[in-house]
């Protein structure tokens, strides 16, 4: 796309032909990306895919090899330090200052924003109530639990009221819990300011995000809501039949119908994946006189989209 | 440019610093005064005079400005390497509205400081357990080259600290580089010892200008012009290589 044309006002970020190489490697390659603002925006892509790459450009931290990126209007390469002003970030590692107590975490950047004390004190104060450590604003970061110190990297995050959060899997690490109450507190903040979130979560960006976007190999393979993304994944539907006794006669039997793509037994649970829908009244033609319990149609999931687009292998 | 993210950075350090001052003047004071008790004191009726003034006196500037430009390079090196590759601090320092050059700024005001601190404390002791007084203006006149010398060594220790990815290659470069400057540069020995041959260039090494001429400005009160400049001046070409060795680093 050419870098000429005009930027729509509507997005928060604009990712137009951007590309980066490392030597030989190339970690992005001509990618196009926009976000609205005010939106929830989820990345995924496996390890190695370009997320944290583009993270680093968007926030100003690596420059691109070609193309451009704006963030509010502001292109990346040029207008660094305005940027900064108006992002947050949450990086994978907690990055915390284990010297400083948790209060003193959030005045440090505070400072580094230029926020007046009469100003920082009192949003300290409010964001350590609400994310559940004003009990322990005068402890040290290391005797916090892993769910605690992510919690403050996600306030120190909030501190300045960014207009555009980027969060680089947030929830990693952290007990069910913990990952609930960072997820609550994402929801109540959607609306005020844009949020660009990678996760491995597939759950996490099925949840939080109106939008998604797959990445792999440092290209866009698709981008939209959960639901639209599930539509894409092609074959017919998936039903699981339990059967009260004799799932492995019947198992042979389903695995034998031209219609049935795949089979799988489970104990008494068969779970087989139709060429189409309407094989559905053959299949169950088939199994009269079985002692049913359930028949039941599985959903796709995120997951089975995300490994249809990006492969079962495990990447290095 | 604004100094405001330097003054936050260097507010943090002085915060630690003032946290662990205690334990960490312990260990800074007893490694010069060993080597004051033993050589300026134990090794001075062997010695005798050396340049017409008893050995311990000899000795005791160079000792207070090993502990300062140590202490500043030390500090420097590896808060810069700690905050890099450990604590990711750097990283989070980076995503604030400051620049590059306001962080390394405050990192070599740190060590400066740091120097300073450890520098004084060591010259309080020395001062106290001796018997040699120095009139104020040879204070002053060792402090101008106490300063650049501590901001040399803070330089030094952020281009290390930027540098070097592995903690003990950081060992490495102090005891193959920085410790036999100090050494070579005439703490424990006057630079006459030197063959003519080789005197002239020790005497261009920016450690000599400061040593030797520290040493002189502490004890006869004389200021050296060419120690000086080249001191000022090494002190600024390393600043310039800090600050774009470290924005080199980052952008990689």
């Amino acid at each position: 796309m050419p870098a000429s044309l005009p930027l729509n006002p509507d997005a928060a970020i604009i990712v137009r032909a951007l590309s980066k190489r490392y030597g030989s490697l190339t970690a992005l390659h001509s990618f196009d990306l926009e976000v609205k603002q005010g939106e929830i925006f989820a990345l995924l892509g496996p390890n190695g895919a370009g997320k944290t790459t583009l993270i680093r450009i968007l926030t100003t931290l690596m420059s691109p090899t070609l193309g451009e990126a704006f963030v509010n209007g502001l292109n990346t390469a040029l207008h660094g330090l305005e940027i900064r002003r108006l992002i947050g970030v949450v990086p994978q590692e907690n990055s915390l200052d284990r010297y400083l107590t948790a209060r003193e975490n959030l005045e440090l950047h505070a400072r580094l924003h230029a926020m007046e004390p009469k100003r920082f004190k009192g949003r300290i104060d409010e964001l350590l109530e609400l994310f559940g450590l004003a009990g322990r604003q005068h402890d040290f970061p290391d005797t916090f639990s892993g769910g605690m110190q992510r919690r403050l990297v996600v306030a120190r995050a909030l501190l300045h009221e960014p207009k555009v959060l980027f969060l680089d899997e947030p929830t990693t690490g952290l007990d069910p819990q913990s990952r609930r109450a960072v997820w609550d507190y994402i929801r109540s903040i959607a609306g005020e300011m844009t949020i660009f979130l990678t996760t491995h979560y597939l759950e996490e960006a099925e949840h939080l995000c109106q939008r998604i976007a797959i990445m792999d190999h440092g290209r866009l393979i698709t981008m939209g809501s959960s639901a639209e993304l599930k539509a894409t994944l092609t074959g017919g539907a998936i039903y699981e039949i339990e059967f009260a006794v004799g799932s492995e006669h019947f198992a042979d039997m389903l695995q034998k119908m031209a219609c049935v793509a795949k089979m799988e037994l489970a104990g008494r649970v068969v779970t087989v994946t139709l060429e189409r829908w309407e094989c559905l009244a053959e299949v169950v033609a088939a199994l009269n006189g079985a002692e049913l319990r359930r028949i039941s149609l599985r959903e796709k999931t995120l997951e089975e989209v995300f490994i249809s687009l990006t492969g079962v292998r495990v990447r290095e | 440019m604004n100094m405001n993210g330097t003054l936050a950075i260097w507010r943090r350090d002085m915060l630690v610093l003032r946290r662990s001052i205690l334990s960490e003047m312990i260990a800074v004071v007893a490694y010069p005064l060993t080597i004051y008790l033993a050589f300026g004191i134990g090794m001075q009726g062997y010695i005798g005079l050396v340049e017409e003034i008893p050995y311990g006196l000899f000795i005791a500037p160079g000792l207070i400005t090993m502990t300062a430009v140590n202490a500043a390079y030390n500090e420097s090196v590896w808060s810069l390497w700690f905050h890099r590759r450990v604590q990711f601090t750097i990283e989070t320092y980076r995503v604030t509205p400051i620049s590059a050059a306001e962080i390394i700024i405050a990192k070599i005001l740190s060590g400066f400081s740091h120097g300073l601190i450890k520098g004084l404390v060591v010259a309080l002791v020395i001062f106290a357990i001796t018997p040699f007084h120095f009139p104020l203006t040879n204070i002053v006149t060792y402090l101008a080259f106490l300063i650049p010398g501590s901001a040399l060594f803070s330089c030094a220790g952020v281009i290390c600290g930027t540098l070097l990815d592995k903690p003990e290659t950081i060992g490495r470069v102090e005891a193959v580089l920085i410790m036999p400057l100090i050494f070579m540069s005439g703490l424990f020995f006057p630079l006459s010892s030197y063959s003519p041959a080789i005197a002239p260039f020790i005497r261009l090494l920016p450690t000599t200008a400061l040593f030797e001429g520290a040493r002189q400005a502490m004890v006869a009160g004389s200021f050296s012009t060419p120690f000086s400049a080249n001191l000022c001046l090494s002190a600024v070409v390393t600043f310039a290589a800090a600050v774009l060795i470290f924005r080199k680093k980052l952008a990689e």
